[in-house]
């Protein structure tokens, strides 16, 4: 009798142990966002490609999403893609090879709009990532940072919510070689901005440092 | 005016200064309070030193007491431990005169067929010898000779001169006698043949008996010491007689070995076990393949453990000692079974890990080519082809390889077939360890309770002394009226009962002396005088 209730003590014990956090997910949810806006257009063959490498170093079970910076980011319209890994590597690879060709295809087919709704886009794939279930939580911008809003979409007074995400500037080129300040002024600002959302900010000007830095392998 | 510490500054200058010792004015005040206090502890004293008493006396007790208690302990543990020990080096005689009695047996029915046609040989041989013998017997040579002489005689009496004559007398009688003898060859012949094949009939009888004599000395050996342990009363000596570390060393360091090839195996499985459980989820901060992966290697443990133990080479699991032969067999071929299936799934996983290596190549080579030149140039490969150039079919150079797969990858099929097996054969030393383990820490646990009952005497020791001492310095401080009052009470009491009448007021004599005259009692286990007196 007293091993039987030891028996069940012990399943219990697993059961709770499980419940309070025994079985954890390792996958993380990346979200990249390509700035089509001005002269940025002609860089995003170049951002797909570091999306590329990036996608290739995720592990099975992550999540890819990705979306533009156009006139006015907040939008489903504005979203190119959103998928899930399969679980097992060998899928896994088939998957980031169609992931690879979706990029492609879209850096070879990409239009440029006329303003740059950066804090929309951001909210966007903010509201995407919320609906996530994993843990690690990832906006990789692609983009000069320099916002322009329209009179007709001006999300720049919104409230942005990035608790638990991580935002990466990559490939944040700079518009203005003559001013170095106003870049360095500006990157500090969208730091800034992303903190105090809740956020964490990194800014990656190495293309292997961002994989790194996202599945910190 | 500047205050002086009294506690730092000298007593000279102090009291130059002026100063006071607890609030004491230095002085006559000061004398005046140090008699006072002399005079309240020396009425204070009876009570003060059953305080003192009760206190550290009776902590020595306690401390005395668990002392005893560890030390009965630690040596009773001893005791059970070298029991055990005895018993376990008894299960291994029983286990080894069965295991003699057991060839012993098989070595009588062998015999038997062996025998058999030896002595068949031996008694044909006899037969033979023993025919030949009685042919050689049965032939009178004096009488032979005679008849030889005798027909040798017509020949002779034809013959003329004496010469002639005596070369005829022998001719003839040699060829007569050597007629007379022809039947004699085939004995001497068959007794020329026969001996080399008794001496060697005898030869084999001789080892066949000399085996025997050794099986019978071994079982004879491990009876008498089967018998020694089993009676005898020294059981430390016994247990000493069994050596428990060397063997326990050893299994230590082939299961380390094993280990190393478990830890080999592991990184082997691991990565292609996420093609079997999928990855994303970890359990206990542990990644689900390499999870797997672990519950896979102890499966395969497992199954070994079961595959040495109903063979017989290992006694771990109590379940197959009552199990009956058939069913011993029936588990060793499912646990066989198993470990081979074990070990081709392994084998397979080696191959689903190759896969998998290649295909992460060719997905970080896809993304590195369509990267091209601008940001990151390609990861220099053997089997990439030009980065400029993505349709291109690639140009894999041909490698060396065994039956369609690469010399690598043939190897890991070879160590995942094989490393299953060798953890089946790390379940021999395994025995070992958990057996000599137990006794090495129960051991150890003897001698830790043993050393702790030391420790507890020791205190008991040492808090008796602190006790005595304290009150020791207690009667120094209030020497004067203790003296006076002894000296009081000595002169009322009289000379003679003087001392006496000291050691019995005097609390620092705790033992005095027994008188000579007093019947002498048995010591019996008592409490501690000290406490005693205490309380």
């Amino acid at each position: 009798m007293m091993r039987h209730l030891a028996a069940a003590a012990c399943c219990l014990s697993l059961a709770i142990l499980a419940g309070c956090g025994l079985v954890t997910s390792t996958n993380r949810s990346v979200f990249f966002v390509f700035d089509v806006s001005g002269t940025y257009v002609e860089a995003v063959p170049d951002a797909t490609k570091m999306a590329n490498i990036t996608v290739a170093k995720l592990l099975p079970g992550d999540w890819v999403g990705a979306s533009q910076i156009s006139a006015c980011s907040f939008s489903e319209k504005e979203i190119i893609l959103q998928r899930q890994l399969p679980t097992t590597p060998s899928l896994a690879a088939e998957a980031k090879r169609e992931l690879f060709n979706e990029f492609s295809a879209y850096a070879a087919q990409v239009k440029s709009a006329k303003y740059t709704d950066i804090r929309g886009a951001i909210a966007q794939a903010s509201f995407e990532l919320k609906q996530r279930p994993e843990e690690e939580r990832f906006i990789v911008l692609f983009s000069d940072m320099l916002d322009d809003y329209s009179k007709s979409c001006d999300t720049s007074e919104i409230e942005l919510d990035l608790r638990g995400i991580h935002v990466v500037a990559a490939n944040v080129i700079k518009s203005d070689p003559a001013d170095p300040q106003k870049y360095l002024d500006m990157l500090k600002e969208w730091e800034a901005t992303v903190v105090a959302a809740g956020g964490t900010w990194s800014l990656v000007t190495s293309p292997d440092l961002l994989p790194k830095l996202v599945t910190g392998v | 005016m500047q205050q002086l510490d009294s506690t730092t500054a000298n007593p000279a200058d102090v009291v130059a200064g002026g100063g006071h010792f607890f609030g004491i004015p230095y002085g006559w005040p000061l004398a005046v309070a140090i008699v006072v206090l002399v005079v309240v502890m020396w009425i204070a004293r009876e009570p003060m030193h059953r305080i003192v008493r009760q206190t550290f006396f009776f902590l020595g007790y306690m401390f005395a007491r668990w002392g005893s208690a560890l030390l009965d302990h630690g040596r009773r543990a001893r005791e059970v431990t070298n029991e055990k020990i005895a018993s376990q080096r008894a299960d291994e005689l029983q286990d080894r005169m069965l295991h003699l009695e057991e060839k012993m047996g098989k070595r009588t029915e062998q015999l038997a067929r062996e025998t058999g046609p030896i002595l068949k040989k031996l008694d044909k041989a006899t037969h033979e010898l023993a025919t030949s013998a009685n042919a050689i017997s049965d032939i009178n040579l004096e009488d032979a000779a005679e008849r030889a002489f005798r027909a040798a005689l017509p020949s002779m009496e034809s013959s003329r001169g004496l010469s002639k004559v005596e070369k005829n007398i022998a001719q003839n009688t040699a060829r007569t006698m050597n007629e007379r003898l022809a039947p004699l060859r085939p004995a001497l012949i068959t007794i020329r043949n026969e001996s080399p094949r008794l001496r060697e009939v005898a030869d084999k009888l001789v080892k066949i008996e000399h085996d025997f004599n050794k099986n019978a000395s071994d079982v004879n050996k491990a009876f008498s010491e089967f018998e020694e342990i089993v009676r005898s009363e020294d059981r430390k000596k016994i247990a000493a007689r069994a050596s428990i570390v060397v063997p326990w060393l050893i299994a230590v360091l082939i299961t380390t070995i094993a280990l190393a090839g478990v830890f080999l195996n592991f990184f082997l499985i691991e990565r292609p076990m996420a093609e079997i459980v999928g990855e994303g989820a970890r359990i206990g901060g542990i990644g689900l393949p390499a999870f797997a992966a672990v519950i896979v290697i102890f499966l395969e443990f497992v199954t070994g453990v079961i595959l040495m133990d109903s063979a017989g080479f290992t006694r771990l699991i109590p379940a197959f000692h009552s199990m009956s032969a058939n069913g011993r067999r029936v588990m060793l071929i499912v646990s066989f079974t198993f470990l081979a299936l074990f070990s081709v799934m392994e084998m397979t996983l080696s191959i689903v890990r190759e896969q998998i290596i290649e295909q992460d190549r060719e997905t970080d080579r896809l993304a590195a080519q369509i990267i091209g030149p601008v940001l990151v140039a390609p990861v220099p490969s053997a089997d990439a082809p030009p980065a400029t150039d993505a349709a291109a079919p690639s140009q894999v150079p041909q490698r060396a390889n065994v039956f369609g797969l690469e010399l690598s990858t043939f190897a890991q099929l070879i160590l995942a077939g094989v490393i299953p097996w060798l953890l089946a054969a790390a379940a021999l030393p395994l025995e070992t360890i958990i057996r000599n383990s137990v006794f090495i820490v129960s051991i150890f646990a003897s001698f830790a309770l043993i050393f702790l009952g030391f420790i507890c005497r020791t205190i008991s020791a040492l808090f008796k002394n602190i006790g005595v001492f304290v009150l020791a310095i207690y009667d120094f401080i209030i020497f004067l009226p203790l003296f006076i009052q002894r000296y009081v009470q000595a002169r009322r009491a009289g000379d003679t009962g003087s001392s006496r009448l000291r050691a019995k007021d005097d609390d620092l004599v705790l033992n005095d002396r027994a008188d000579p005259k007093a019947p002498k009692r048995e010591k019996s286990r008592q409490p501690e005088p000290e406490f005693e007196k205490a309380s």
